[in-house]
């Protein structure tokens, strides 16, 4: 989207007005008015003036939003007449971009008034911000920064955002992979890829497959020709090639062993085949739900918030192993099938020719037929998909919601609402089961009609004729049926298809996507880790639309304990997270030691800082191993002392079962606040040396509150750590005290400090709550 | 015990509901912002945020001061009830607000690899954007009305399904 630069046109306009191409210092496009209709337009830095270009879009002027501009080499002349504005920029102040709901607004202050400069929609709000940063620096008298350029992902050479082959824009610049230009049959090569690994049962699966095709091609031949023409017929000249001239009675023995042999053999290639495609398949789709689970497992934090869990898992669990519907039943099959026909086609050939032209003469409306019919199913299969992810995930949002559910006496109501969806997932399958049938249908009724047209032209031939014999209208009568299976075969193997590489490309999508949290080539390893935390400047928001946190310096000394105070959703818990780097911020920039969290190791980072927040996720096990997650090596000993030290131990040795109790998902129930100890255990027995208390005591009673915090006391010597909550008589043992509102940090000092400040929101939340405690205790 | 009061004051502060009646004065100011005087107060451009967006776009307005913590002034129940001229006034700033071109025909829909590009007549122009098939992009605020959400969170909106051609709907069909 770069389409930072004026046009000649523009720069002709300018040039009358004193502004030469040099002057001319950042651009950045907007597209809206304040009216809320598109526009063309720019505005551009001086040193001295800031510009904006406005004019009316053309008639019929198509926009073009983020992944769809088609990279044009000449670019058109630009003549539109643009309206020029210029801005002082020693009267301009406070210079602020807005993001609206639809829009995005640049503001500032001019000669005191407050002021809309231009507006835009969200497809140029990374140059906006970068033109930004520009004016403020000229604003604040620095030399224009050549540096900040650089930095920018949009300012990379123009070529590499789009698609060499099709020269649309890339949706997703980091991963360069173009849709249009990624067709099925990579997909299908792809998919391919995970069956070389069984080359050899691939292998044995083909050849049997061609050894069942053989056998099934001479059964006519055997039952037909064979029998009646030579044997009942006895035709002394075909026997005596097998040396039993004469013998009709041996020779009927002979045929009748050979017959139930290929039987034999053709059940004994059937079994191998089972056999095999068990065995394959399953392997396959291991492979395949291990790939997608470990790229999920990789990807960050905000993968999993913007999707629903219920989505995910139909992705896992179903589509690997539709994928592998096709490959393993469908592909040899198409290659044996397929093999059958032509044999079947040359035999009947070379047995009467005209005969074969009769049998075959309905088959160019079977390939008619399917060409027109294939395009439907690969739309049904996608919506089937999206109808079971909606399926899928209405019940996982009722079962994990099944306490507000029934609390609320809601349970028809959510029956109602989940009968929707699942209306939609019949209607989905219905349509998929009409077109099938549709193909079905048509195919066996040409099927028939062939078949009983062989009959009748058989005949009639042998009747009328003496051009064949009984016992060649018996082997063809014998083909024609034969045809039934793989032409049964050829109206699936579509929608087989389609649906597997449906499912491909679904979990492809997943493997594909890059982790937008990732490690440096070549890390910076934490071997001695001092517990050191800077902030520079950090400004982080979930969506493009609202920052959470705004321009946050902040620094931590080694071992300092540092509590952090606000409103609920002042961004605390947002800063904690952003340390931990579950998210990375989108400015400033955040350092452990003096090193960048982005340049750090994953691994040493995440065992360096420990985390206990609000929402405690027990895993299904013991409450040993819950306690020892991530630290399997640790010993017993180290397990119950971490316990004692969370004040978890007394509960776990009441239990029945002890530290081997099974805990999570389906073992015993445990309250929050036994939860709660045993994921602060979980980040004693981590032992790392940035410790994270996400209001770690929120739902412990005052008494354990009192426990735990006695032993957070001894925890935290040689730690650097960070505690938020909302009680502020947990706080009590910090060093510094920050108190963070709407985003930013409005207080900073010691307990007493800060207490002593009448007007600052801690004095006021502290006597709030001391008063409410006075006040409940008389 | 006076200190009580201001905090009770304070919390009673949190829980009222401020009703903004026609009697309340909004001006256009020159910079293209709004001014509100509301009980003798003049809150200068302050933002008017819909309550409602989707259900009921005019009714329930909330009038915010111009602050990081955007506290809230007041509460507008109908907009119909005021004069033509206060009407246009809010708008203006919520047509800038809440853009969302309205999608009224539809050329394209292609599902390529993971991503959907759309081409389509908007009430504000001819668009193409492309959309994530992986991530929510999609919103059906009803089984006719959808929410169309491009790569840069641009918002489209679809209003009445049933309102497109037979033709159309099959394209969209992927999304009903």
């Amino acid at each position: 989207m770069k389409d930072n630069k004026l046009s000649k046109n523009i720069l002709k306009m300018l040039s009358e007005k004193k502004i030469e191409e040099k002057d001319i210092l950042s651009v950045c496009p907007i597209d809206l008015s304040f009216e809320g209709e598109y526009i063309l337009g720019y505005v551009f830095l001086t040193d001295t003036n800031l510009g904006v270009l406005k004019s009316d879009v053309p008639e019929g002027y198509k926009h073009f939003f983020r992944g769809t501009k088609v990279h044009k080499k000449i670019e058109e002349e630009d003549l539109a007449e643009y309206e020029v504005t210029l801005f002082e920029l020693s009267k301009m102040k406070h210079l602020h971009t807005e993001r609206l709901i639809g829009a995005v607004l640049l503001t500032a202050e001019y000669e005191g008034k407050p002021l809309k400069i231009a507006s835009l929609t969200n497809t140029y709000l990374e140059q906006l911000n970068l033109f930004v940063r520009h004016t403020k620096n000229i604003m604040n008298g620095k030399p224009f920064d050549y540096e900040i350029v650089g930095n920018e992902a949009e300012e990379e050479d123009e070529e590499s955002l789009y698609c060499p082959i099709c020269g649309t824009m890339y949706p997703d610049p980091a991963k360069k992979v173009c849709p249009k230009c990624t067709n099925k049959r990579t997909i299908f090569a792809r998919v391919l890829k995970y069956f070389f690994k069984y080359k050899f049962s691939i292998a044995i699966l083909f050849l049997s497959y061609g050894l069942g095709a053989a056998i099934s091609v001479v059964w006519p031949y055997l039952s037909g020709k064979v029998l009646f023409d030579h044997v009942l017929e006895r035709d002394n000249e075909f026997l005596a090639s097998f040396g039993v001239s004469g013998k009709y009675v041996l020779a009927l023995l002979i045929l009748a062993v050979v017959m139930i042999g290929s039987r034999l053999l053709a059940e004994l290639t059937n079994t191998v085949q089972m056999a095999l495609m068990a065995r394959v398949a399953t392997s396959t789709v291991k492979d395949i739900k291990s790939d997608v689970f470990s790229a999920m497992s990789k990807l960050s934090l905000n993968f999993f918030t913007s999707k629903q869990t219920g989505g995910l898992m139909t992705r896992v669990l179903n589509d690997s192993n539709r994928v592998t519907e096709f490959f393993i039943d469908g592909i040899p099959s198409i290659f044996v099938q397929g093999l059958t026909i032509i044999i079947t086609f040359v035999v009947m050939y070379r047995l009467n020719w005209q005969m074969a032209l009769i049998a075959c003469i309905l088959l160019p409306l079977l390939v008619f037929m399917t060409v027109k019919l294939r395009p439907g199913l690969w739309n049904l299969s996608g919506k089937r998909h999206r109808a079971e992810k909606a399926v899928s995930g209405k019940a996982n949002d009722n079962l994990t919601g099944a306490r507000v559910v029934k609390a609320f006496g809601q349970e028809d109501a959510e029956i109602e609402r989940f009968i929707n969806p699942n209306n939609n997932l019949k209607e989905a399958e219905i349509n998929i089961v009409k077109l099938r049938n549709r193909f079905t249908i048509l195919y066996s009724l040409v099927q028939e009609v062939s078949s009983i047209w062989i009959w009748i032209i058989g005949v009639f031939f042998v009747l009328k004729t003496d051009k064949i014999d009984l016992g060649v209208l018996l082997t063809f009568v014998g083909y024609v049926s034969q045809l039934n299976g793989p032409m049964n075969f050829f109206s699936r193997v579509f929608r087989m298809w389609s649906e597997s590489i449906n499912a491909a490309q679904r979990l492809f999508e997943i493997i594909d996507s890059i982790p937008e949290i990732r490690e440096k080539e070549d890390p910076v390893r934490l071997m001695k880790p001092r517990g050191e935390i800077e902030l520079n400047n950090v400004t982080f928001g979930y969506t493009v639309s609202r920052n959470v946190l705004k321009g946050i310096n902040l620094k931590v000394k080694e071992g300092e304990v540092l509590g952090i105070v606000g409103r609920s959703g002042a961004g605390k818990s947002t800063l904690v997270n952003l340390i931990s780097r579950l998210y990375d911020v989108k400015e400033g920039s955040i350092k452990i030691d003096g090193v960048d969290v982005k340049d750090l190791s994953l691994s040493d980072l995440r065992k360096n800082v420990a985390m206990v927040s609000q929402d405690t996720y027990i895993f299904m096990g013991s409450v040993a191993k819950n306690i020892a997650y991530g630290n399997e090596n640790a010993t017993g000993d180290e397990i119950i002392r971490a316990a004692k030290l969370a004040g978890a131990h007394d509960f776990i040795s009441k239990m029945p079962d002890g530290y081997d109790t099974i805990i999570g998902a389906s073992g015993k129930d445990l309250s929050g606040g036994e939860r709660q100890r045993i994921s602060i255990a979980r980040a004693i027995l981590a032992n790392p040396k940035i410790l994270i208390l996400d209001e770690a005591t929120a739902s412990v009673d005052t008494e354990t509150e009192k426990a735990i915090q006695n032993s957070l006391k001894l925890l935290v010597k040689g730690r650097t750590t960070l505690s938020i909550a909302h009680r502020l008589s947990t706080l009590r043992d910090t060093d510094r005290l920050i108190v963070i509102d709407n985003g930013r940090i409005v207080e900073e000092g010691t307990i007493d400090e800060l207490d002593k400040k009448e007007d600052g929101i801690f004095h006021k939340l502290n006597e709030l709550q001391n008063k409410s405690l006075a006040g409940g205790s008389f | 015990m006076a200190e009580i009061n201001t905090f009770e004051k304070e919390a009673e502060e949190m829980t009222a509901m401020h009703v903004i009646t026609k009697n309340d004065k909004f001006e256009r100011t020159g910079g293209g912002f709004v001014d509100l005087t509301y009980n003798g107060v003049k809150y200068e451009r302050v933002k008017v945020v819909r309550l409602f967006p989707f259900t009921d776009a005019d009714k329930y307005i909330s009038i915010r001061e111009n602050t990081d913590k955007a506290k809230e002034i007041g509460i507008i129940e109908d907009l119909e009830a005021f004069d033509e001229e206060t009407k246009e006034i809010l708008r203006e700033q919520l047509r800038l607000n809440y853009f969302t071109p309205v999608i009224q025909k539809i050329m394209s829909i292609k599902d390529e690899y993971g991503y959907a590009y759309f081409h389509v007549m908007t009430d504000k122009g001819e668009c193409n954007f492309a959309i994530n098939m992986a991530s929510n992009a999609v919103t059906k605020l009803s089984d006719s009305r959808l929410i169309i959400m491009d790569l840069d969170e641009n918002r489209f909106e679809i209003r009445d399904v049933n309102a497109l051609t037979q033709k159309e709907r099959r394209k969209l069909d992927l999304f009903l």
